[in-house]
């Protein structure tokens, strides 16, 4: 990559600005609260299984990294990335069917990802057991997760915005409060200086 | 370089917030979260911009080994000071807490054990001079 490229894909990162709140829902099942996220992406249903399973792929957007592929059943080490400490979470694979339904836990969450065929495309659902005080955070983090894919598989990637990356972004106090917003719920507030850390 | 935050182990993070502020008195100063992770911090009220204290959720089998060990031995995981040990120790246990030493004079210091019920002690130290 020369120097014009690369300033053209620090552009296109910088120039990234999230839509509005979307396709996003939450259940409540006794204590038990599910954040589910729809996101219709134009690309093939192998090449999404491969970007939800290959650590490669995963570095480029998700935000943890895993020490192995999450395309067999088992144990792994989910390590969350942007976070103010290291964090590694003994996690399990519990169901993988290429390429429609994944299953694996994320420290105490639960994830659940299925993909059904949409024309030449994908529709993506998420299932994610997130703590309730967080709901939002979630919604707006994958959000922008799931902006990073679609451009990372349609071959034009801005790299991964996860942690301060993405809260630090000019759209996230928005995109947060919209999604706190749908949900009718209160989500903690940062005190004025957590920004400046 | 500063001493600006430093961690305890706890087994439950609601349960250490209510805790740390309700009981002991601390003030939540930051608490984020990604995933099954979450940054939670406590200062305290007398030095809001102070040392803050990070209630770390414990899933670490080897943390909690070291805590469990630490706590049979009756060492405290963190040591806080205060003007008034007295005075702190009846206030806490007005609040429900367990001592496992009430105030007791030592060397240049009056201290108290107290269980933090997230699986750690911790020592309320007051400085008397020689």
């Amino acid at each position: 990559m020369d120097a014009d490229e690369d300033k053209e894909k620090m552009t296109d990162r910088e120039q990234y600005a999230p839509g509005p709140a979307s396709g996003a829902q939450v259940r409540k099942d006794g204590e038990k609260w599910t954040l589910i996220l729809v996101r219709d992406l134009r690309h093939p249903p192998a090449k999404v299984w491969q970007a939800l399973t290959d650590p490669a792929h995963l570095s480029e957007w998700a935000p943890f990294d895993a020490d192995r592929n999450l395309g067999t059943v088992g144990p792994l080490k989910l390590s969350t990335v942007g976070t103010p400490a290291p964090h590694v979470s003994e996690s399990i694979v519990k169901r993988a069917e290429a390429p429609r339904l994944l299953e694996y836990s994320w420290g105490g969450n639960d994830l659940r990802w299925e993909l059904e065929p949409l024309g030449s495309g994908v529709r993506l659902t998420l299932w994610h057991n997130i703590d309730r005080g967080f709901i939002s955070w979630g919604a707006a983090g994958w959000h922008i997760c799931f902006d990073v894919l679609d451009r990372l598989l349609a071959g034009e990637p801005i790299g991964r915005m996860v942690g301060a990356t993405a809260t630090k972004f000019g759209g996230w106090p928005r995109l947060r409060a919209e999604y706190a917003k749908q949900f009718d719920m209160e989500t903690p507030n940062l005190p004025p200086d957590a920004s400046k850390r | 370089m500063k001493i600006k935050v430093t961690s305890i182990y706890v087994d439950d993070q609601e349960k250490a917030l209510h805790f740390y502020t309700e009981v002991l008195g601390f003030t939540k100063k930051t608490d984020f979260s990604q995933g099954p992770y979450r940054w939670l911090t406590v200062a305290s009220p007398e030095e809001p911009d102070g040392t803050e204290l990070q209630l770390a959720l414990n899933n670490n089998p080897a943390a909690k080994a070291y805590q469990q060990a630490i706590f049979q031995q009756s060492q405290p995981a963190a040591m806080f000071y205060t003007d008034d040990v007295q005075a702190d120790y009846e206030r806490m246990k007005a609040r429900g807490a367990e001592f496992t030493m009430p105030p007791t004079d030592v060397t240049a210091s009056k201290i108290a054990m107290v269980k933090d019920t997230c699986g750690n002690l911790i020592q309320v130290t007051q400085l008397m001079g020689w």
